[in-house]
């Protein structure tokens, strides 16, 4: 009897869902404007709508959703865990809620709990993409703990970082990447619309330059070819370069950041502060960093200056050589990056 | 990516555990024995981790990552400080995310310092493997149990080569082999000479002692079998140092590296716990070589013979009660804590005169034969008096200078 009407209940969140699908108005309006709130990092306000929401549809699936959503974001990771908790509990066919169930684990350092959300995500979709490059990250980080493990070294070092990072990416494809997969488009659907934006936002992927290189972020504009004009300037931009790689090798987040100019047009449209803070969180969380520069030949025109090299970036267990280039600027008497990018 | 990974591992190092298949696993790695009443059942934890590191091994080896990260998921759960375990784990994981070509692929970075802790797990590896490859022959024993008394219930052999100590049980019809254990030796390796040269001693000794853990600090795990070394041989030999145990590991290491010990034997604390459960404190022999040799026990009859008939003779010029008739049994280094045999003919004497023409016999006699340099025979008895209901237990060290047995050691125990 209990069987059946789980059953039925089922059938009917999943015909709710469908619902929305078919642009159901006033949820998703609901949504949409939650999702404004949340674009604008403003948590009180949005968490006030969803409450407001789920004062009459208690069970919403999405209203939980973003309610976990916006919860993670004020920092209430244990009120988030439990939201998602009970989202994989009563729509366990739903990777997302797991997805994020991970990056809140994960968060927390329990690479365990994070695994195992994400092996039920994928379970349940195993084209999951997000899931996949979350696991991915999991992997690698209890690979390291098992290897501190088998090495008798001290775990917590390495241990704190990269979290966050984690954390975030997840938010972004389990809103943004709709699954392929039929089962359960529904939910994945208005999720995906009003909740994306404001995860992104703060967490832009400028890591792709850095650690990827591979995907080069934007091909180096064709740059103004430069004439021999100031070879005491290329010392100068030779120096500036060499620094902002040792500001980050040191993580001296002051010095690498200042080495960026005011004009510096952050990837991925983020502001310059969400910029800044996504960076303050993926080099302090490293528990070592060695950029070394090679083969730097720098080109100087007038204020302006192009400078290319190999960088090979060592941090904790990743190891990636890369060409870079970088735009410079000069500001007073100082050489400022305007531009970063990778690839010859 | 990931078959390349698999590959690679296996020809390197799983190719032999793999074809160790049926035999491992039919290994009696650890089973109680019914004679020990202390033994309880294993439990299900209790399965050797060793065991379960080679049924991964196994798994890797077939191309079952999955069930082998499962396995190596629990094995590490049950032993988190098993070093072993956790590399072989962390390739596991680590081949998720990308290809890894060698055993224990840790990443440069995490790696840097710790590149020599990486070999000693790797050679631990290896000789784990090599000690579950190359197995006693069935029914063959090590050449230095020449004969035991029945009344020795268990004996321990210890194989440097192979870091492996392997447990007898023994009564009327044989020793045989209960279980083996993996074991770390010397910093130095074996054959010790003095005090400090972390090396482990080499020869024929008995468990002399228990050790509460309690008592002990930390480092030495669930607690701690002195053995007697230096023995009367080694004190002729001039050899120092003191306190070799077998003991077990500290609380952070489940097992330690081949070579990692002052001198001690070290176990992984459940194999030294069942150790300590079994064997009887003062009567069971520890032998340790640098590569036992395995033989089947008829082989040994000829010397056992020969030695017997020595005994034999000596049982009865005792008998016969002339002190100059049994003095040409003992052998002119004769030694008995500072007693030359000078000063030692007035004990044999003594004994004589108690037995005032009564003869005296022998039971209970367990022959342990030590060969290096020398040939060397421990011997442990009872010896009575005809007619009298109890004796003395007694060991003798004899040597075997110029074709003939000599007794240069004989004391009460």
């Amino acid at each position: 009897m209990k069987s059946t009407r789980i059953a039925v209940f089922k059938i009917l969140r999943f015909l709710t869902l469908a619902s929305f699908c078919l642009g159901a108005t006033a949820f998703a309006d609901e949504y949409g404007e939650v999702s404004q709130l949340l674009k604008a990092n403003k948590f009180p306000e949005a968490m006030a709508r969803v409450e407001g929401a789920l004062k009459s549809k208690p069970a919403d699936p999405q209203l939980r959703f973003l309610k976990g959503v916006i919860l993670r974001n004020q920092g209430r990771q244990t009120e988030a865990i439990t939201i998602f908790t009970r989202l994989t509990e009563d729509y366990p066919e739903l990777p997302e809620p797991y997805n994020n169930l991970a990056v809140l684990y994960a968060g927390q350092g329990q690479y365990d709990k994070a695994r195992a959300a994400l092996e039920m995500a994928i379970r349940t979709n195993p084209s999951y993409a997000t899931a996949h490059e979350n696991i991915g990250d999991v992997y690698a980080r209890l690979a390291s703990q098992a290897y501190n493990k088998a090495l008798q070294l001290d775990n917590n070092n390495a241990a704190v970082p990269p979290k966050l990072a984690l954390i975030k990416e997840v938010f972004k494809p389990n809103l943004n990447n709709p699954k392929p997969g039929t089962s359960t488009p529904a939910a994945t659907t208005p999720v995906a619309t009003p909740a994306p934006e404001p995860v992104v936002k703060p967490v832009p992927s400028v890591t792709v330059p850095v650690t990827k290189p591979a995907t080069p972020v934007a091909p180096p504009a064709t740059k103004p070819v430069p004439v021999p004009a100031a070879t005491h300037h290329a010392k100068d931009v030779e120096d500036a370069v060499m620094n902002w790689a040792k500001a980050w090798s040191t993580k001296n987040m002051p010095g690498y950041l200042k080495a960026y100019s005011a004009k510096f047009d952050p990837p991925n449209n983020q502001s310059r502060k969400a910029w800044e803070k996504d960076r303050r969180e993926r080099i302090i969380g490293k528990s070592r960093i060695s950029v070394t520069i090679t083969d730097l030949t720098v080109s100087v025109n007038g204020d302006n200056a192009v400078a290319k090299f190999r960088q090979a970036y060592k941090a904790d267990t990743l190891s990636v050589s890369s060409r870079k280039t970088l735009n410079l600027v000069k500001v007073g008497n100082q050489w400022q990056i305007t531009r970063e990018s990778t690839g010859s | 990516m990931r078959l390349k990974f698999i590959l690679t591992y296996v020809v390197v190092f799983f190719s032999a555990a793999v074809g160790l298949g049926e035999a491992v696993a039919k290994t009696p790695v650890r089973k109680s024995t019914p004679t020990t009443r202390s033994t309880p059942p294993p439990k299900a934890q209790d399965v050797l981790a060793e065991v379960r590191l080679i049924d991964i091994y196994r798994l890797i080896g077939k191309g079952n990552t999955s069930a082998a990260l499962a396995a190596a998921d629990a094995l590490v759960n049950d032993h988190p400080t098993f070093a072993l375990a956790q590399l072989v784990r962390g390739d596991l994981l680590l081949a998720r995310t990308r290809g890894v070509a060698k055993f224990g692929d840790i990443p440069a970075a995490q790696l840097a310092g710790s590149e020599a802790t990486l070999d000693e797990l790797r050679t631990e590896s290896l000789v784990r493997l090599k000690a579950l490859r190359e197995r006693p022959p069935a029914g063959a024993i090590p050449s230095e149990f020449l004969q035991l008394s029945p009344r020795v219930k268990h004996a321990i052999a210890v194989d440097a080569s192979h870091s492996r100590l392997y447990l007898f049980s023994n009564s009327a019809a044989g020793l045989t082999l209960v279980g083996d254990y993996y074991i770390s030796v010397g910093k130095l390796g074996v054959n010790k000479v003095r005090e400090g040269d972390l090396r482990t001693p080499l020869g024929v000794y008995f468990i002399t002692s228990q050790l509460d853990p309690k008592s002990l600090k930390d480092f030495y795990g669930a607690g701690a079998l002195p053995i007697n070394y230096p023995n009367v041989l080694d004190l002729q030999r001039g050899k120092t140092g003191s306190g070799i145990w077998l003991h077990g590991t500290p609380p952070g290491q489940f097992s330690r590296p081949p070579k990692a010990s002052d001198g001690c034997v070290v176990l992984a604390n459940p194999d030294l716990q069942h150790i300590i459960r079994t064997v009887a404190i003062r009567t069971t022999p520890v032998v340790i070589s640098k590569q036992l040799k395995w033989v089947a026990p008829a082989l040994t009859q000829a010397l056992r013979d020969q030695f017997q008939a020595r005994l034999s003779a000596w049982v009865q010029t005792k008998s016969g009660g002339s002190l100059t008739s049994l003095t040409t049994f003992y052998a002119p280094n004769f030694s008995n804590n500072g007693k030359t045999l000078t000063d030692w003919l007035p004990t044999l004497q003594r004994e004589l005169k108690q037995a005032s023409g009564r003869s005296i016999e022998v039971k209970d006699v367990s022959l342990l034969h030590w060969l290096d340099a020398e040939e060397t025979m421990v011997v442990t008895l009872a010896e009575l008096i005809q007619g009298q209901r109890t004796g003395l237990t007694k060991r003798q060290y004899w040597s075997r200078r110029s074709g003939q047995w000599t007794i240069f050691y004989e004391g009460v125990i």
